[in-house]
């Protein structure tokens, strides 16, 4: 009989400690989806659920309170959703917090975030509809992200074709030569030096302006001097009167030149047929031979003549003339 | 034609169970009850099989974990192994193992206890005697085996949920509460009731397949061998069409 009860005591224990794994398991996963313990209802209107679905976890500032206890379609517009939060966030939940549709993780399940506001406001009572925000949805972020890229790619080829042309442009060269810095520094030298003899040559100037004024020099006296300025103003007359005069004598010149041009133009003239006639030109040739020939013969004729006895008198009295002068 | 004689056969011995079945249901709520064989039974069947069910229950899911390992990280989510393997044990692993090692134990030693009491007119005697027999052996026998397997389910699951804790931690470091908590996390009631609800049936199955077949044996010694065999086949066979039966009634009923 001992053995009998101690094996009832065996069994008992046995079966207590499944039935005790099993109401753990069921109160743990109860614990999780809020179905004991005290809760009170909150409410958020959406336009969109995005896949919400009964049981979803809600959570404040990433806590998690409670759970989505009824989603329900109003007006064919809204989606209302019901959750059930824990009680203890009576002291925390305020009516202006903002409640969202998230997502737990990148591609988990859809969680309802709520997120609070100010410490003002009154604390959210049992049934209050919370303010409702659209979440960023991952569509929406990745048809932007899209577009920014798209933009991002025009932006970059236009930057390309900038860089290339500032690549093969002379700035760029000017830019890159090393040897510029020193040609710039000599250049800066070079004016420096050359502002240096400005600055001089500047007061020499200054000294001749002042000579100038004083009426010394030859600038300062055709300056200064009055009697130079009638004096030049007289040339200049003189000076004018000649050029008219000079201006007749160019008419008269050219009345010349005309007489000249048209006489060689002409060709009946003689000095036409002086120039342009060749058997003239001959002619005249042998006409300057023969008479070459003439004078010869004429010297040989008064050499003959000095010789003679008639007129070697005359001769010597003539020489003897010369001497005496 | 050796196919129709089997189907034939097959037919009548699924006849013969089934008008068995309506017997112990008959039998069952009627009085008077054998409280005391009851929890004798119970003792045996439920107690007696802890052991075995302790070791393979913590074996498959330390050995569950170890074997899921290398795909999870491979995919990046090593972080899901509590969720996954809490899911499955709870879900599958755990009722079908425990009610498989049930059957092999209890069933089998149900066949072959009723088997040999059966040849050896044990039950004809308590017949005359005055006893119910079917009433003594049999009901007592499926009451205890149809209410000790959730039992032992459960167990099996929380042992297993602890081997799969210590198979995480033999590569991975996790803590107790955070392995705890992703399990729980993971779960709803969809996943434990049905689970739960379906070993009720799985020892059921065990319990009347195992009486069946010791109550029905015949030709002597040898029959007893045939009907403690043929008892553990059947019950398993019996305990996977259950699975699919269930897991297709709680899709039906949106638990899934």
């Amino acid at each position: 009989m001992a053995k009998r009860t101690s094996d009832n005591i065996r069994l008992g224990t046995f079966v207590l400690a499944g039935l005790l794994v099993l109401v753990l398991l069921l109160y743990m996963i109860g614990k999780n989806e809020h179905l004991f313990g005290a809760t009170y209802m909150l409410k958020a209107r959406f336009f969109n659920a995005r896949g919400l679905v009964k049981g979803n976890n809600v959570r404040f500032s990433g806590i998690q309170v409670g759970t989505v206890r009824k989603i329900t379609i109003e007006e064919n517009t809204q989606i209302e959703i019901v959750m059930s939060i824990d009680r203890k966030m009576r002291q925390v939940i305020r009516k202006d917090a903002v409640v969202a549709i998230g997502t737990d993780g990148l591609v988990g399940d859809k969680v309802v975030d709520i997120t609070p506001v100010s410490l003002t406001s009154r604390l959210a009572q049992e049934g209050d509809t919370l303010i409702t925000r659209a979440s960023a949805n991952l569509t929406n972020m990745l048809d932007t992200l899209d577009q920014s890229s798209r933009d991002i790619a025009v932006v970059a080829a236009e930057l390309k074709i900038t860089a290339q042309r500032i690549n093969r442009s002379a700035i760029w060269r000017l830019l890159d030569d090393s040897t510029v810095p020193e040609d710039v520094k000599a250049t800066l030298f070079n004016i420096r030096k050359a502002s240096s003899r400005v600055s001089g040559i500047a007061g020499k100037l200054d000294e001749m302006v002042n000579d100038v004024q004083n009426g010394q020099g030859a600038a300062g006296t055709i300056l200064k001097d009055s009697l130079f300025a009638s004096n030049i103003r007289l040339a200049g007359d003189k000076i004018y009167s000649a050029s008219e005069t000079a201006d007749s004598l160019v008419v008269l010149l050219k009345n010349v030149a005309d007489n000249v041009h048209n006489g060689v133009v002409e060709k009946n003239g003689p000095v036409h047929a002086l120039l342009y006639d060749t058997t003239i030109a001959q002619k005249l040739n042998i006409s300057l031979d023969n008479i070459q020939k003439g004078t010869d013969g004429f010297n040989q004729s008064m050499e003959a003549l000095k010789h003679n006895f008639l007129l070697r008198g005359y001769f010597r009295k003539q020489e003897k003339k010369k001497i005496s002068k | 034609m050796p196919q129709a004689i089997s189907i034939k056969l097959f037919l009548s011995e699924a006849g013969d169970l089934a008008q068995f079945a309506g017997r112990f249901f008959r039998q069952c709520f009627r009085p008077p009850y054998e409280v005391a064989e009851f929890i004798r039974q119970c003792f045996v069947i439920g107690y007696r099989s802890l052991g075995l069910v302790s070791l393979t229950t913590f074996i498959m899911g330390l050995v569950l974990t170890m074997q899921l390992r290398p795909s999870m990280v491979a995919y990046g989510v090593a972080s899901q192994i509590p969720a996954i393997v809490g899911i499955a044990i709870v879900r599958e692993i755990g009722p079908v193992i425990t009610a498989l090692i049930f059957a092999g134990k209890i069933g089998s030693s149900i066949g072959a206890e009723l088997g040999s009491m059966k040849v050896t007119e044990q039950i004809d005697a308590m017949e005359v005697s005055g006893t119910n027999p079917f009433r003594y052996l049999v009901v007592t026998r499926i009451l205890a085996a149809t209410l000790m397997l959730p039992v032992l389910v459960m167990l099996g699951d929380a042992i297993a949920l602890y081997g799969a804790y210590l198979g995480v931690n033999i590569r991975g470091i996790t803590s107790f509460n955070l392995f705890w908590s992703q399990v729980f996390d993971n779960l709803s009631f969809s996943d434990v009731l049905p689970a739960f609800i379906k070993s009720y049936f799985f020892g059921f199955a065990v319990g009347t397949v195992g009486c069946y077949k010791g109550y029905s044996s015949r030709k002597g010694t040898e029959g007893v061998g045939r009907s403690a065999n043929s008892a553990v086949v059947v019950s398993s066979v019996v305990i996977f069409i259950i699975d699919l039966l269930t897991v297709q009634i709680a899709d039906a009923m949106g638990l899934n």
